[in-house]
């Protein structure tokens, strides 16, 4: 009997040994090193105990990752384990796209992230222990990509029987009925990824790291591991039809072109804006005055224009997790100057709304409008859109909270389906100093108010100073030019060899 | 400079000049040419930033008028180019040759016409001051600041009262976090979370032709009155800068200096110093 027990307890130290030896926690001038360099560089968001209570937290959403939770979003391991060094070290080196964190690849070196991770670790006791050296989700070689219907039908018959629409939506655009109501780990609201914009992908977007994160899941959020559900055969499937709904890059654009053309614009057209190309912005938030936005709702909106000999009318598509239609909204509402990100406001209490932005007067030079609302030297033209409504109107502004009614007739539409908005809006060519002339860059701007995410006023996501290029209605040909120089060519040449050719037989009668 | 492609032109023109003129009568219209497209070859692709192609026109009229200066010295020579060009044009062995030259000229610039109206129309381009003159001075909170004059008070605490100097640029770092991180970053690269929805980008500290080169004061202005107070040289309409004063006292601006400073690792330049 004692020796039974003597052999068990050998045995059980010989394995905490063995797993004391197999956890991946560095040195101590590896972890030393770490938390030099982390005091530095990571401390105010991550918070200098790595439980994310910092300066900026607040501010932050998604909050900054809390170490001490052992919550690690991108990983390769199974669901609700700890991650490997390496993955932390990818985590730190590629960021997570469109939040807070940014990549730091080629700001530190390999060694410095390396010890990064070791100090991560070392903020939760988990790693040193028997769980601290978990197993890896063996991703297997990505066959090539294949757009064949009948895969990309199987993909979509996995999409719809795991329930993927819920959260993320029918067409991935992070629409789903739950989407309004998915929290983290924290209590905090988070969204469902917008599945259409690989760029924004969290755990970064190679076909690889989709099929892992559908295996791994993220910890800490609503994602769950669907390694269990889906079958090996069908998991490239899933993956290669999420990847045909989306992007890889936003392909920002600086100008729209608006396209000309002779007869009268008419909204009921379902084909007005089939011949414009589309330019897609950028959409950032307010920062910079009073009502300021950190997370703005909508990060990116897409633009259509085309005009008639007396109006021009622009399209705005973007993606919406919900539409607000219920209550109001407004430019000149007030918005507190710098208010955390936790919701002031119950969501409902503001509609969703779209503003694009034009001087009020033609530019002379360069010289525009102050690019928020304009000022009292240089107002802006705003034609306004309230969802909640069916209307849109011309505001005047003369910078925050000097918003007032102008005259000019705005006509639009809007509809809002399957997690995008669209909005058409039609005015004319014509507003007083202002003109839409032929062959013109016309500056423009936008702003998006995302009611859910309590936007209005100054509270919103907006744009810079974009164009909207003018292009003729009537084209000229090319060719008459190209005709023209081409036979001036040969004129000379002809004349050339002529003259050439003259003295030379003159020479030999002599 | 681009010094393979530099190179390579070097080491053609040297075995042309060398080796092929020893062996074989180069002719001297045809060693112009060589001359005339290995200068052409070096201007347009071997220097980096490539030079504007007005300036490569403008370099290759003046190589054009000097290759034809240093034909026209010497008299033989240039009666044997002219002989060449007359005989092809004259004579019957080369009348195909010239026949194709003849259509192929107008169709080459017919093409170049196309292509220049063919391009998309480009937005015109806003030239703008990034280190514009600062006024002389500012007022702050009815307080006027003198910007040649002013000095951060609370740098002189680097070394009377390191502790204290410390709690400035633990502020400071609040101070950024709060406010400034979102467009200029965490590493101060001017590579924030909103950074790609701004023009002109937001500033990179780390930059040695940001603040490395900037009086304290110049900052202080900076960031008190932010794009607003800038002059119109620097186009004021289009940055986002906020005016600070709006947000933040004037300890709390000196604070984010000193912080702008200590992590960046550069200098402020010394008062008095010429800008």
């Amino acid at each position: 009997m004692i020796r039974f027990i003597t052999l068990c307890t050998v045995l059980i130290w010989a394995a905490e040994a063995s797993a004391q030896q197999a956890n991946d926690l560095g040195t101590d001038e590896q972890r030393e090193a770490g938390k030099v360099l982390y005091d530095i560089k990571c401390a105010h968001c991550h918070g200098y105990s790595g439980d994310a209570i910092s300066v900026a937290t607040p501010f932050v959403r998604p909050t900054p990752r809390d170490f001490t939770s052992g919550n690690y979003k991108s990983r390769s391991t199974a669901s609700g384990e700890l991650p490997t060094t390496e993955d932390i070290r990818r985590s730190i080196r590629l960021g997570m796209p469109y939040t807070s964190m940014p990549a730091w690849e080629g700001i530190l070196s390999e060694a410095e992230i390396t010890n990064l991770a070791y100090y991560l670790k070392s903020f939760d006791a988990a790693f040193a222990g028997p769980y601290g050296n978990p197993t890896v989700v063996e991703v297997p070689p990505a066959p090539g990509y294949s757009d064949d219907p009948d895969h990309l039908a199987r993909g979509r018959a996995v999409f719809e029987a795991n329930q993927c629409a819920d959260c993320h939506g029918d067409n991935g655009r992070g629409n789903g009925l739950s989407a309004p109501d998915l929290e983290d780990e924290w209590g905090f609201h988070i969204r469902p990824a917008d599945m259409t914009k690989r760029w924004t992908y969290r755990a970064s977007s190679t076909r690889e790291d989709i099929y892992r994160t559908f295996m791994t899941g993220l910890n800490g959020t609503p994602m769950p591991s669907y390694q269990q559900s889906i079958e090996e055969a069908d998991r490239w499937a899933l993956v290669d039809y999420v990847w045909s709904l989306s992007r890889s890059t936003p392909d920002y654009g600086t100008v729209a072109t608006a396209i000309g053309q002779s007869q009268a614009l008419d909204l009921g057209d379902p084909l007005l804006f089939a011949d414009a190309p589309e330019a897609y912005f950028p959409i950032v938030g307010q920062v910079i005055e009073p009502g300021r936005e950190f997370n703005p709702g909508v990060n990116g909106i897409a633009v259509r224009a085309v005009f008639d000999t007396t109006h021009i009318a622009l399209q705005l598509r973007w993606h919406d997790m919900t539409a607000e239609t219920a209550s109001h909204n407004h430019p000149s509402l007030p918005a507190p100057l710098f208010n955390p990100a936790q919701a002031d406001t119950s969501a409902g209490d503001w509609s969703d709304a779209v503003a694009l932005l034009w001087p009020a007067a033609t530019p002379v030079g360069l010289e525009r409008p102050y690019f928020m609302f304009g000022d009292t030297k240089n107002p802006m033209s705003i034609w306004f859109a309230d969802l909640a409504t069916d209307s849109a109107a011309a505001l005047l502004g003369q910078g925050t909270g000097l918003i007032t009614e102008s005259d000019w007739p705005i006509e639009s539409t809007a509809g809002y389906e399957d997690g995008m908005w669209t909005i058409v809006m039609k005015g004319p060519r014509r507003m007083g100093e202002m003109t839409f002339e032929e062959r013109a860059f016309v500056p423009v701007s936008f702003s998006v108010w995302d009611g859910f995410n309590r936007e209005r006023g100054n509270k919103r996501g907006l744009s810079a100073w974009y164009h909207i290029y003018m292009e003729p209605i009537e084209q000229e040909s090319v060719l008459l030019p190209m005709a023209k120089w081409a036979l001036i060519v040969l004129l000379v040449e002809l004349a050339l060899v002529g003259l050439v050719r003259w003295r030379a037989g003159r020479r030999d009668e002599y | 400079m681009n010094l393979l492609v530099l190179l390579t032109i070097a080491a053609v023109l040297v075995v042309i000049q060398v080796g092929v003129t020893r062996w074989v009568n180069l002719n001297r219209l045809a060693w112009m040419a060589i001359w005339w497209a290995a200068l052409w070859a070096a201007f347009s692709y071997g220097i980096t930033p490539p030079l504007p192609q007005s300036i490569v026109v403008l370099f290759m009229a003046i190589i054009t008028i000097a290759l034809l200066a240093y034909l026209s010295a010497d008299s033989e020579e240039l009666a044997q180019a002219r002989q060449t060009l007359v005989s092809f044009m004259v004579e019957k062995r080369y009348q195909v040759a010239l026949i194709v030259v003849i259509l192929t000229l107008p169709l080459l610039v017919a093409l170049s016409v196309f292509s220049s109206l063919n391009q998309a129309p480009q937005p015109p381009a806003s030239g703008r001051t990034i280190h514009p003159v600062p006024p002389a001075s500012i007022s702050f909170e009815g307080n006027t600041i003198n910007l040649s004059t002013a000095n951060n008070p609370y740098r002189e605490l680097e070394h009377s009262d390191p502790e204290a100097f410390a709690a400035h640029v633990d502020n400071g770092r609040r101070v950024y976090f709060e406010n400034c991180f979102y467009c200029h970053g965490d590493n101060m690269e001017g590579a924030g979370q909103f950074a790609h929805g701004y023009d002109p980008l937001p500033a990179n500290f780390n930059d040695a032709t940001t603040i490395a080169m900037l009086q304290e004061s110049y900052l202080f202005w900076r960031i008190a009155k932010g794009a607003p107070g800038l002059p119109p040289e620097s186009t004021p309409w289009s940055s986002a800068m906020p005016a600070w004063e709006n947000f933040l006292t004037e300890e709390e601006i000196w604070d984010v200096i000193l912080f702008l400073y200590e992590f960046t690792g550069f200098e402020p330049r010394a008062q008095g110093m010429p800008h």
